[in-house]
């Protein structure tokens, strides 16, 4: 708790430094990863991450210390290296896409290896410092380091936001972009140079291999909360924050747990919140709207019942008759008559089910629709009466009034369905 | 000053076994598009492979390659997950999953520093020139000779076996999927086999290459080899022949700059992939092109 | 105009398939005989691939099922042929025409067992019915398209089935090639086999085809060749989508899940 006020109350400025860091970085990186995982070019920022290695090392080896702009450049260097090799392979080999990406990220990474390993035997002591671009120290970012990574970062997020509309034709539609006039290959080129320096800056407090988390999972996390560009930008942003500042906390108090995979647990744990809890695109949002409508189809089912119940003369249908109608569920029964009595539909006494009145002009509309689409199917796509019943049994549920109007309107009010049985209208009796 | 001693040879022997291993499942998972998936499960199984240190103490053993190899199922179950049931893109979803299992083995690795003998350097780039000192030493007292070398070759044992067995079946999926589902092969199956023959070998061989460079091992020398030539056969030898060549020519690289020895193998692979682009690529002759030129015809490609 | 027959050699019962959720074929129900040359016409997007490979398994269907000889799919694999599109497949795969062709025994061959000289026989013979016995040690990669396509049909030979299945056949191919290609087919069917092809030329289609299929989202028409060509059926087929059908299937894609799905 110590720990905690101490953290979050900024008392140390070099822990509001950090926390501006990696506030500044989070958002520029899941800026960037955001449209480059709409772009569907995730895994280009993986490749980009580990490939910015090697050009650590060598702007390591050349300043001979950890020298904040010699490290970024030459981490700039290889991550653009990096890039442009991938593309030029992919428009000169046969290669698939996936073998270049997944070549050059296990190659460059191996050349980062190399070079890795000769500054650590060369017993240069600020050795422990380069170590910590592999998983991230948060902690470690100083004043001087955080000009560096905040002034990128914030060019990167102004950068992304004037051009907003060039990048977003970049990701959507690139050809129309060529057709209207846009230079793609320039914005393009741009959006790349973004990209990398997004994995610079990172690179410090995740770490290049963790990095491409950073870049994915924000923007496929935020996805399921809207639609819109901006909003889904700013999501993904948010999550980005959050998780940053809790890697650098536990960071903090842990002093030699690295930050990037705290990062990246705290990230994956909204993702998943995000995939399960979202509205409308959760996985358990769609499931209880999926039973929701399975509910809602059996209690059309039972109105249905009813209809035809009057329809073959007779008044109600007895609680038993039901359960033979829709043997082996019981209890669903027994709950879709009770939300059918809640919602004023059908009656209840002693074991007779009735329809009321708004009941009978329910289980008309239902009836109707069922026999106008069988009808619509046999008129429209000759398919023979005996085989229309099933897919109008789920249509049923699904066309709307103005589907209806179309639908009347097309078959011309008829009266009978394919087999002459009686269309109800609001108007007819039952 | 070279060297070749016992050593020596025992490095590059236990190194091009290795290499040959994973070439050979890497000649497949290329064919297959499926590169990436073999980085995401390498990285994917490090949590098995500590919680298998964990369990099995100093011994190691079955443990890890069990551990590892339900991760390796774990991660495919996951990604299938979240295409299917989160409706996430492929792409993020292999990003998604094998940066969190990576992260979580990072993890695990530093709260159980005390008792898993195993440290983040090794599951980077591995130590295979401590090799010859770790040895595999009966209850008896009788001294076998390398652990790792024990494991190498009944690693490439277990792969050519499994390439043998199923040559027809793995090259028939991996050239049209849905023929060899209409004929009624087990596609799923031979895929599943695949990627657990795939997690198997990395376990096997991240000892010695680190867990990050046995990619490298798996995609490069098949990309490579790929360029160089049109049939199966040729390119599944040539492969394998490209793995020997990468293991001694790594060795005494790795050894005249003081190096990794590991990490000196995936630049010479790297090297020999950059030379056959430039010999085998459409433009035989390398004429360098401002980038944003390249990238405007990647986009006009695009477009037809 | 939907022809059933008695008997049929494929029976197709109220079939609905859907892609994420959006319905691509609706309610198709038809039976075919046997021993005919059968083509499967439409406009772009009409469900002509989708009803293949609904037939193959490939695709799953929301609701419905195919019969095959009067039993399920897995009970007569080893007698349907398939033959997909070009496009699906990468032709920079590091394989002979040889071995392309000789894919096509696997399926009776079963796991493991590796193919000897019976198999490379079957494929030999099965090339030189496509006219491609000069290619034999070729890589794929160095064929042209129409060439590539004969390879294709050469492995679905190898499969020695009563029923061929090929999704267009004749897509990049030349008109020799596509009229020696039609003749084989003939053959064929002359001896007793069943061959369904998807086809876009309405022209050719006439000449060589004995039963037609004509889809457009739903199923136009079935029937023989002289029943079905005729103007209104055409226009049906090459007309328009239906309005409703596309209504309801944007309604269908709005919902969070398949309804049509059981």
């Amino acid at each position: 708790m110590e720990d905690f006020l101490y953290f979050f109350t900024f008392q140390d400025s070099s822990i509001a430094f950090v926390v501006i860091g990696i506030t500044l970085l989070g958002l520029g990186s899941a800026y960037v990863g955001t449209y480059s995982f709409l772009d569907k070019k995730a895994l280009l920022g993986d490749a980009i991450s580990h490939a910015v290695l090697p050009g650590i090392c060598l702007g390591f080896m050349l300043a001979g210390e950890k020298n904040p702009i010699y490290i970024v450049s030459g981490a700039f260097f290889s991550g653009a290296l990096a890039t442009f090799l991938t593309s030029w392979i992919r428009n000169n080999t046969k290669l698939s896409e996936d073998a270049i990406i997944a070549s050059i990220l296990s190659i460059f990474f191996g050349f980062g290896v190399v070079l890795l390993t000769v500054i650590q035997k060369s017993g240069n002591p600020e050795m422990a410092g380069l170590n910590q671009f592999i998983f991230g120290n948060a902690i470690a970012i100083l004043e001087e380091d955080l000009y560096i990574y905040g002034g990128l970062a914030i060019l990167i997020i102004i950068t992304l936001t004037v051009f907003q509309k060039e990048f977003s034709l970049l990701v959507f539609n690139p050809d129309f972009g060529i057709a209207v006039g846009y230079p793609m290959g320039l914005i393009r080129l741009i959006f790349n140079v973004l990209m990398i320096l997004a994995v610079v800056i990172g690179i410090q407090a995740i770490g290049v291999v963790l990095m491409a988390a950073l870049l994915i999972t924000p923007g496929a996390a935020a996805r399921f909360w809207t639609d819109r560009l901006h909003k889904l930008l700013i999501i993904s942003g948010i999550f980005s924050v959050i998780s940053g500042i809790a890697g650098t906390y536990i960071s903090f108090i842990l002093p030699q747990m690295p930050t990037g995979p705290w990062v990246v647990v705290c990230l994956s744990f909204l993702a998943l919140f995000s995939f399960l809890f979202a509205p409308n695109k959760g996985v358990l949002s769609r499931t209880i709207s999926r039973n929701k409508y399975l509910r809602k189809t059996h209690q059309d089912h039972l109105l249905k019942a009813l209809h035809h119940a009057i329809e073959e003369g007779k008044k109600y249908l007895t609680i038993e008759e039901i359960y033979e109608a829709f043997p082996y569920q019981k209890q669903k029964n027994n709950k879709s008559i009770d939300d059918l009595i809640k919602n004023r539909l059908v009656t209840k006494n002693q074991n007779i089910i009735i329809l009321t009145n708004e009941g009978k002009s329910e289980s008309k509309r239902i009836v109707r629709l069922h026999r106008l689409w069988e009808l619509y199917l046999n008129e429209y796509m000759n398919i023979a009466p005996d085989h229309v019943h099933d897919t109008a049994e789920k249509l049923e549920h699904i066309l709307t009034p103005e589907m209806e109007a179309l639908l009347e309107k097309r078959l011309n009010f008829p009266k009978l369905d394919p087999h002459q049985e009686n269309i109800p209208r609001d108007y007819d009796d039952l | 000053m070279m060297t070749f001693d016992q050593n020596a040879f025992l490095i590059i022997l236990t190194a091009s076994l290795i290499a040959i291993s994973c070439g050979l499942l890497g000649v497949f998972m290329m064919l297959r598009k499926m590169s990436m998936t073999g980085d995401a499960i390498s990285h994917a199984v490090l949590p098995g492979i500590v919680i298998g240190f964990f369990v099995s103490g100093s011994q190691r053993g079955l443990e890890v390659i069990i551990g590892a190899g339900i991760l390796g199922i774990i991660a495919t179950l996951v990604i299938d997950w979240l295409r299917q049931k989160a409706r996430v893109q492929l792409d993020a979803s292999i990003g998604i999953t094998f940066t969190l299992l990576f992260a979580i083995g990072i993890i695990l690795i530093n709260l159980l520093a005390y008792k898993v003998d195993l440290d983040q350097e090794c599951v980077l780039y591995g130590e295979i020139a401590y090799l010859p000192i770790d040895l595999w030493i009966s209850d008896s007292g009788f001294n076998f000779g390398p652990r790792i070398t024990y494991l190498a070759v009944l690693n490439v044992t277990l792969v050519v076996a499994f390439i043998t067995l199923l040559f027809k079946e793995l090259s028939l999926t991996s050239f049209d999927e849905n023929f060899s589902t209409v004929i009624g092969l087990p596609t799923k199956g031979i895929n599943l086999a695949l990627m657990s023959m795939v997690s198997y070998t990395t376990v096997s061989s991240f000892e010695a290459v680190g867990a990050i460079l046995v990619v490298a091992l798996l995609v490069v020398p098949p990309a490579t080899a790929f360029l160089w030539t049109k049939k199966l056969m040729p390119l599944i030898q040539l492969t394998s022949a490209l793995g020997i060549f990468i293991a001694i020519t790594g060795y005494y690289c790795a050894y005249l700059v003081d190096s990794s020895i590991a990490g000196m193998m995936v630049a010479v692979s790297g090297v020999l992939f950059l030379g056959t682009v430039i010999i085998k690529g459409k433009k035989s002759n390398f004429t360098f092109e401002l980038p944003w030129k390249k990238s405007r015809l990647a986009l006009e490609d695009k477009t037809l | 105009m939907i022809t059933q027959v008695d008997n049929p050699i494929l029976e197709i019962h109220d079939l609905i398939v859907s892609y994420d959720q959006s319905p691509v074929l609706w309610n198709v129900d038809l039976s075919l005989p046997s021993g005919k040359l059968i083509g499967i016409l439409g406009p772009n997007g009409a469900g002509k691939s989708t009803l293949i490979k609904a037939i193959m398994g490939l695709v799953k269907p929301s609701s419905g099922y195919v019969k095959i000889f009067d039993k399920t799919l897995e009970q007569v694999r080893s007698r349907i042929s398939y033959v997909p599109q070009r496009e699906s497949v990468d032709w920079n795969f590091p394989a002979s025409v040889l071995d392309v062709v000789m894919m096509g025994t696997y399926g009776k061959l079963g796991l493991f067992k590796r193919p000897g000289k019976k198999e490379k026989d079957i494929a030999l013979s099965c090339l030189d019915q496509v006219g491609m016995m000069s290619f034999v040690n070729r890589q794929i990669s160095e064929l042209s398209g129409g060439q590539q396509q004969r390879v294709f049909i050469a492995r679905a030979l190898a499969q020695e089935a009563d029923l061929y299945l090929m999704d267009e056949p004749f897509a990049g191919v030349d008109m020799s090639t596509e009229t020696a290609i039609f003749h084989l087919l003939q053959e064929m069917t002359a001896q007793g086999k069943t061959v369904i092809v998807v086809h876009h030329d309405i022209h050719s289609a006439m000449n060589y085809f004995d039963w037609m299929i004509m889809l457009n989202l739903h199923l136009v028409a079935s029937g023989p060749n002289e029943k079905v060509m005729s103007e209104e059926l055409l226009r049906k087929t090459y007309g328009g989508k239906l309005n409703l059908l596309t209504k309801v299937t944007d309604i269908i894609k709005q919902k969070d899940f398949n309804p049509l799905k059981n």
